[in-house]
């Protein structure tokens, strides 16, 4: 239990530090946030190990793997089941099936965030790299731009909580270590895969795949990069949204003031971590570019972020 | 060894600072500092973009119980703040690190860079001016030709000594990343700068295209774990060179393999050591400094917790760990906290490779000495440090009773960190930087 609350509190220190990071002059700092992703790995792991009745909602450990989709349908009894047979220690090597589905069967905990912050921090360093490639890079990559844009929509899809597992070797940010990135679950572009995080983001309570007033202005920025595949010009705007709706879901109803349709709207009561002065100016746009006034309101809000 | 003990401690700020180290701007806060190859000049770079260098007075017959003093010599604005538009990014004019190059003639030439750009400045003395020009009076000022009826030869006559430093080349655009490391190979001819992912070579003559040496960029940067924290060039052999890094491993590459040195000749790891694991491992282990020996057959590698002195002929594990402040290791989660888990402590050799040097916190720094396996602690402090004091040592409190003069580790000042220090290249003397002050200590001659 100790290792529990440890392990949440340096997620929630790490967390704060990757957000931070995005503001500090000079620009993201690889290294550390590298680091801090590190730590925040090892955290997550300690966190969903250590066997803790009532907190874990994972299923039998026979469960095979669901897809985000099957679970939004998941019965309820999912609440208050015993999690998988304890780990050993602190730090367990736990088999990555097994961590996989601890991940996946847990749709609507509260803790969502480890796993959460993990994708959240990969497309951080993601989003960090791609505007660091930006035509700053002289050694010549190629695909320049053009190799930002796949990596959008596929972390986007990324941002749906389908970590690799099964036994794949992994990077530290949790991605297989092949070519290809995408997660083995992933789905075609339409309709998009509704993920447990973003009713936690909505708020507890089952909502189902259709018509989740949460889960929508979340799914917006997604859809966004995936309707303008060919704009060289979207292609930076669309790795920062992608990334800050990640945060956003991270920090879930601390950014639900921007979530609104009006942009004038002021923040809802913020709570959980995560508040900042910042959740109160919704209107603030920190890049003036013309292809901001294209975009919905919900994008404009993010984009603030 | 007997020089620990004794120095003598000679304080000398930045010119423009005049404040006291408790109230300063953070532009002033001293980022590196080096000694040329000679030690009569000390460079030191600054957060503001500034390089101050310092010159060793001459020592004068008269004055022989006093050694030469180190005084401003030149001071200069080398990196200026930039912005990037198309990231919306300000790049820091803050000076990583400063390298001098050989002195081939009477000027001195050092390359300083920032987070990007990679300068090389030519320091030159000039005491003499020309005077008696036809086409211009002596304010400067055309003259009109029609005036003049003779003509005179200009005849250079002396004046007050000033310093130039003048910026001969600029290597910019060829980092994404932020440049960690110079240094300037032993053919005089080359040097590298390493940044996070890549480390390119670049030639002193040529600005506009560098060699790119290194690549660790993951085609997929999802799959990143690690990056370049630190490199240097093989003092003598200039086809060698090393990088650290940030999971505690050293590479050395010889350029003569191969075009891209991606494939390491040699691999220096430590196995880790499963009684010390944590949430923050993979952050302690993380290099923040590699040095060879001044032989060559040495390196020396610093992270949060040790010093690692590394033979070239055995990677499986170093020679010599010291420990530099062990008693921070039940402390990693509020360091981590504070940030102070980030710190990047350089270390440094002596001229004779037999006494290793590093920094701490609470302005604390540390020594070891690798024949007779002692060690030190010393604080650079103005308390301490009237002229002609002697250092003392210091001990800091691990558990226990805590005697008089010791200090216990709860009461350390995390906020005053050396994470800077340089040695002279032949001589006892050691310039320290804590935080915007630089602390120049010589070893007492009897």
């Amino acid at each position: 239990m100790e290792f529990k609350l440890e392990a949440h509190r340096i997620v929630s220190i790490s967390l704060g530090k990757i957000y931070n990071s995005r503001v500090q002059r000079g620009g993201i700092k690889l290294h550390k946030n590298l680091l801090v992703s590190l730590v925040l790995r090892s955290a997550r792991q300690v966190y969903l190990s250590d066997p803790c009745p009532g907190l874990y909602l994972a299923g039998p450990p026979g469960t095979p793997p669901q897809l985000p989709g099957e679970l939004v349908a998941g019965p309820p009894a999912g609440w208050g089941e015993p999690p998988p047979p304890p780990a050993p220690a602190a730090w367990p090597e736990s088999e990555p099936e097994q961590e996989h589905r601890a991940v996946l069967d847990t749709p609507r905990a509260g803790d969502l965030e480890p796993e959460a912050t993990l994708t959240g921090a990969r497309n951080t360093l993601q989003s960090t790299e791609a505007a660091a490639e930006e035509a700053g890079d002289s050694a010549g990559d190629s695909a320049g731009g053009l190799d930002i844009f796949p990596e959008g929509p596929r972390a986007a899809r990324h941002y749906c909580g389908c970590l690799p597992g099964g036994g794949e070797k992994q990077g530290v940010l949790g991605a297989p270590l092949h070519g290809d990135g995408r997660c083995a679950e992933d789905k075609p572009p339409a309709p998009p895969p509704v993920c447990p995080r973003k009713r936690s983001a909505a708020g507890m309570g089952g909502c189902g795949p259709a018509g989740c007033p949460g889960s929508t202005p979340l799914k917006k920025p997604r859809w966004d990069l995936e309707e303008q595949p060919g704009r060289m010009e979207e292609e930076e705007e669309e790795m920062e949204t992608g990334n800050v709706a990640n945060l956003i879901s991270i920090f879930g109803s601390s950014f639900s003031g921007l979530l609104r349709k009006s942009p004038g709207g002021g923040p809802e009561e913020a709570e959980g971590e995560g508040s900042n002065p910042e959740a109160s100016e919704p209107g603030q746009i920190c890049c003036d570019k013309p292809v901001l006034r294209d975009m919905n309101p919900w994008s404009t809000a993010i984009v603030a972020f | 060894m007997k020089c620990f003990s004794r120095y003598l401690p000679y304080i000398f700020r930045p010119p423009n600072t005049i404040l006291s180290s408790s109230c300063h701007t953070e532009a002033d806060i001293i980022s590196t500092v080096e000694f040329n190859h000679t030690g009569e000049l000390l460079a030191t770079g600054d957060k503001g973009g500034r390089v101050v260098i310092f010159q060793r007075e001459q020592e004068s017959k008269n004055q022989v119980h006093r050694r030469g003093e180190y005084n401003v010599y030149s001071t200069f604005q080398s990196h200026e703040p930039e912005f990037d538009y198309l990231k919306s990014l300000e790049i820091e004019e803050k000076i990583n690190k400063i390298r001098w190059l050989p002195q081939q003639n009477a000027a001195y030439f050092l390359l300083s860079t920032n987070d990007k750009t990679v300068k090389l400045w030519k320091v030159s003395e000039r005491d003499k001016r020309p005077e008696g020009y036809n086409l211009k009076d002596e304010e400067g000022r055309l003259r009109d030709p029609a005036t003049i009826t003779t003509l005179r030869v200009p005849v250079l006559r002396p004046m007050d000594l000033m310093v130039e430093a003048t910026p001969r080349r600029v290597f910019a655009n060829a980092h994404t990343y932020h440049i960690n490391s110079i240094s300037v190979n032993s053919d005089y001819e080359t040097y590298m700068s390493a940044d996070d992912l890549r480390i390119n070579l670049w030639n002193f003559e040529i600005t506009n295209q560098s060699f790119n040496i290194v690549d660790i960029k993951p085609a997929n940067m999802e799959e990143l774990t690690e990056v370049i924290t630190a490199a240097e060039f093989h003092p003598h052999h200039c086809n060698t060179f090393v990088y650290s890094s940030s999971k505690g491993t050293i590479r050395l590459c010889d350029m003569r393999a191969s075009a891209l040195c991606d494939r390491h000749t040699k691999f220096f790891e430590e196995p880790e050591d499963p009684s010390n694991r944590s949430f923050f491992s993979e952050i302690i282990s993380s290099i923040s400094d590699v040095k060879f020996s001044h032989s060559g057959r040495y390196i020396m590698t610093r992270d949060y917790l040790t010093v690692k002195v590394w033979d070239l002929n055995m990677e499986s594990r170093p020679i010599e760990t010291y420990q530099v402040h062990d008693y921070l290791r039940s402390k990693l989660c509020s360091l981590y906290e504070n940030d102070c888990i980030f710190d990047k402590f350089e270390c440094v050799w002596n001229g004779s490779d037999s006494v290793i040097m590093t920094g701490s916190y609470n302005n604390f720094f540390r020594m070891f000495d690798r024949n007779t396996k002692r060690d030190v602690t010393l604080e650079a402090s103005r308390e301490n440090s009237k002229p002609r004091a002697i250092l003392k040592p210091r001990k800091v409190c691990v558990g226990g009773k805590r005697r008089k003069d010791e200090i216990s580790v709860d009461s350390l000042d995390f906020s005053k960190k050396i994470l800077h220090t340089a040695w002279h290249p032949s001589e006892n003397i050691i310039a320290v930087a804590a935080t915007n002050n630089l602390y120049i200590f010589q070893d007492k001659v009897n």
